[in-house]
């Protein structure tokens, strides 16, 4: 043991060696030691949720900032950190994120994109709810503007993606969650989309409660355009169910006897009452018009476009009659077709020809009470007398063979007078016209079958 | 310092070997040694690295580099010391009998 520490005394001039040895091994490999304590050090720190991460190493002394979600997090990342081999010490820079009280999210909708905001409790739901909109919207741009916060309520990310659902079913609005308090606003994308909502809010967990709802729905709406061009009517929008979507077809039908019903309606909940009781008058107003739009919207109804004489466009102005319903409104902006010109009697006769091979004046059964879904037929042929002023025109009254002779002779004349005070109601003068009862003398059909008896019942244009 | 040896086990063998030959020349060596006085100041000085490196009072990349050095030295003071040992054994057992 002495001579170890004779012999020590002499050791000293391997220091200077060992001190050059050292200052190469300290400069090679200062760099390499801290590339590897930083993977090493992010490595460990792989599976821990933070926000902000940075881990700067000097020497073997780590630098560890970050934003934790909990503080058993923060601790449990700065343990990991330490226990790292290799690592001196760990200066402890990590926090907190804020915590938001109250915490509010939201997703706001306008015509070009989805905005994410307020807070969100981690990274991982973030993205999640961003995923999520994307899904739910399908190309519609998403902006994530959520900062993250600790204070989040239970079961948030399922109440938001719930909520991030439902702005999918709006045109624009916003959703915002305070706390566990949903604040709805906006328009809802299509009809029914407001019950839509409503329904799946139902599914809120407990403890979390609707404090507004305050979507709108967008107004129900029926349109109805008349095109002389292309002789066709187009029905488009929104009707109650398939039964009235039937009855209006079939109406539409009656009312209009020359064009072509173009039917794109489609059935959908959330029409307002009365609805088929305003529409039917008011297809028949517009069927009496040479060209027209009729939009209904909500509970308000608009005609628009030329009626064949004056008389009829004053008539249409003055509303749709005693079924119209309550709490409706009805405009109308109504002009007259510029008159047509005069034509030769021949002319005239063969345009009363043509109309009335397409549609017959129709009457209650057994009666000579006209038929309101004949009043577009008897604007065209009151048009038509206008145009050849100086004749006189018979009015032909025809019945089927059906029931009592007599009875047959005194329906086609009362049915004949009935067409002549329509005319002179529409301001035709009364004695260009001249109504002739011939019951069922002169038949255009067998009176045996239900088309030829159809045939028979008819109204006669002559003129004289 | 497992990990510093692992990271540099050649570094630290080269620290041993320079050790080992220092000693293995110490025994035989006719320079001048060090005196008492200066032994225990250097070993103060030993004692105050160590004591520094220990509680981790000089920060960063010079920490490092003063870990780093102590490692070195003390491999070179094993070193020095089997080396030291060795050879006074290998010389003992060659010279004659008296």
């Amino acid at each position: 043991m002495h001579g170890l520490y004779k012999w020590s005394s002499k050791w000293w001039p391997g220091v200077i060696p060992l001190v050059i040895l050292w200052g190469i091994a300290a400069w090679s490999s200062t760099a390499t030691v801290e590339g590897d304590l930083a993977a090493r050090s992010n490595a460990a720190l792989k599976d821990t949720v933070l926000d902000k991460r940075r881990i700067s190493v000097d020497g073997r002394d780590v630098t560890f900032a970050a934003s934790a979600f909990s503080e058993d997090g923060r601790l449990s990342a700065v343990a990991s950190v330490e226990t790292v081999p290799g690592v001196r010490l760990v200066n402890d820079e990590t926090r907190l994120i804020a915590e938001a009280k109250p915490f509010v999210w939201s997703a706001e909708r306008d015509v070009l994109r989805v905005t994410l905001g307020g807070s969100s409790p981690l990274p991982a739901s973030k993205s999640k709810l961003t995923e999520a909109a994307k899904a739910a919207l399908g190309g519609v741009e998403v902006v994530d503007q959520m900062g993250l916060a600790r204070g989040a309520p239970q079961r948030f990310d399922s109440v938001a993606v719930l909520l991030i659902d439902q702005i999918g079913k709006l045109k624009e609005g916003k959703i915002t969650l305070t706390d566990n308090k949903v604040n709805l606003s906006g328009m809802a994308r299509e009809l029914g989309g407001r019950e839509a909502i409503a329904a799946a809010l139902k599914n809120l967990p407990d403890g979390y409660s609707v404090a507004a709802n305050d979507i709108k729905a967008p107004p129900y709406v029926f349109q109805a355009y008349k095109d002389p061009v292309a002789v066709t009517l187009t029905l488009t929008g929104y009707v109650p169910d398939n039964t009235v979507h039937a009855a209006l077809v079939a109406s539409a039908g009656r009312k209009f006897f020359s064009e072509k019903v173009v039917d794109n309606l489609k059935a959908s909940i959330g029409a307002p009452s009365g609805f088929a009781n305003a529409v039917v008058p008011a297809l028949g107003a517009l069927s009496r018009l040479s060209t027209g739009t009729l939009v209904v919207s909500d509970r308000e109804v608009k005609l628009s476009g030329d009626a064949f004489y004056e008389a009829a466009a004053n008539q249409i102005r003055a509303g749709l009659g005693k079924d119209f319903p309550q709490g409706w409104q009805y405009k109308a902006e109504i002009s007259v077709k510029p008159a047509a010109a005069p034509v030769d009697p021949t002319v005239c006769q063969q345009l009363f020809a043509d109309i009335l091979a397409k549609a017959r004046i129709r009457f209650e059964s057994g009666k000579a009470d006209i038929v309101a879904d004949s009043a577009g037929l008897l604007d065209r042929l009151i048009e038509t007398a206008m145009r050849c002023p100086s004749t006189t025109i018979e009015i032909a009254g025809h019945t089927d063979s059906d029931g009592d002779e007599a009875a047959n002779q005194t329906l086609s004349e009362k049915r004949a007078q009935a067409v002549v005070d329509y005319m002179v109601r529409a301001g035709l003068p009364a004695n260009r016209f001249m109504p002739v009862g011939y019951g069922s003398t002169q038949p255009l059909g067998a009176n045996d079958t239900e088309d030829g008896k159809a045939q028979n019942r008819r109204i006669d244009f002559v003129v004289k | 310092m497992t990990a510093l040896a692992t990271f540099f086990w050649g570094w630290l063998l080269g620290a041993f070997l320079l050790g080992f030959c220092m000693g293995w020349i110490a025994v035989v060596h006719r320079a001048r040694g060090v005196s008492k006085l200066q032994m225990r100041l250097l070993s103060l000085l030993a004692i105050a690295l160590v004591a520094a490196s220990a509680a981790h009072v000089v920060p960063g990349r010079f920490g490092y580099w003063l870990d780093l050095f102590l490692v070195m030295f003390a491999l070179y003071l094993v070193g020095c010391a089997i080396g030291s040992w060795l050879r006074d054994w290998v010389v003992t057992r060659s010279q004659p009998v008296r």
